[in-house]
């Protein structure tokens, strides 16, 4: 069994105003998928609420809920966007 | 030509980015902040990009645009506070003729406003902001289109 990975998370808007910042580090469980990060999150920023429509990227390129993470990535939630 | 950028916009320099000796017509699509006086009145909007993606994203959608339409095409963006009345948003497309100008520039305005990870707040007159981003405070009917 792999030790424990190391991931950044991006955060915009309003999971970026609960959070008080723009991303936190997260320590979680070797294999876990892109989408189970949500659940790892701080209190304050879940209590957001996760809209429908959100979708994920990995490393600056849009990726599924059901990629694994590795040691050192960087995943953003990425909220229905209002851009224009 | 793709920026994201705090300054204001530079419309002649938008639709300058696509001038082409070859092309006999460009088409410009502006976006501005809109008050909603009727509905609860809007002092500014703040907008905010995953900058690293938005910016791949609306070159992708050039890229799709200029292939699709056979046009040469252009998209600003605001970040940051924009005050009502001002330009959040500027595209241009030029094409042979003024058919593939138009569709070049209304698809990659709509392809953008669906696509790219780019949010709006909505900074009210009675000192509420409020952002549209899909979260569980609902924004007021008529928002964020």
């Amino acid at each position: 069994m792999d030790g424990p990975i190391t991931v950044t998370v991006r955060l915009f808007a309003s999971l970026r105003d609960a959070a008080g910042a723009d991303r936190v580090s997260l320590s979680l469980p070797a294999g876990t998928p892109v989408g189970a990060v949500w659940g790892h999150l701080p209190d304050g920023v879940r209590d957001v609420g996760l809209p429908n429509g959100a979708r994920y990227a990995l490393n600056h390129e849009w990726t599924l809920p059901g990629a694994t993470l590795r040691d050192g990535d960087e995943v953003a939630l990425v909220l229905p966007v209002s851009g224009g | 030509m793709i920026a994201l950028t705090a300054e204001p916009l530079d419309l002649t320099a938008v639709a300058a980015a696509v001038g082409d000796p070859d092309h006999g017509g460009t088409a410009s699509f502006v976006g501005t902040t809109r008050r909603e006086g009727d509905l609860r009145e809007v002092v500014e909007l703040r907008f905010e990009a995953y900058e690293e993606l938005a910016r791949a994203e609306l070159e992708a959608i050039r890229d799709e645009a200029e292939t699709r339409f056979r046009a040469r095409v252009a998209i600003a963006h605001r970040i940051g506070p924009v005050a009502v009345g001002e330009a959040s948003v500027a595209v241009a497309a030029s094409a042979g003729h003024r058919p593939a100008a138009f569709a070049a520039c209304r698809y990659a305005i709509d392809e953008l406003k669906v696509r790219a990870p780019i949010w709006k707040q909505a900074v009210y007159a009675d000192g509420e902001a409020r952002w549209l981003d899909g979260s569980a405070a609902p924004a007021p009917a008529g928002a964020g289109r």
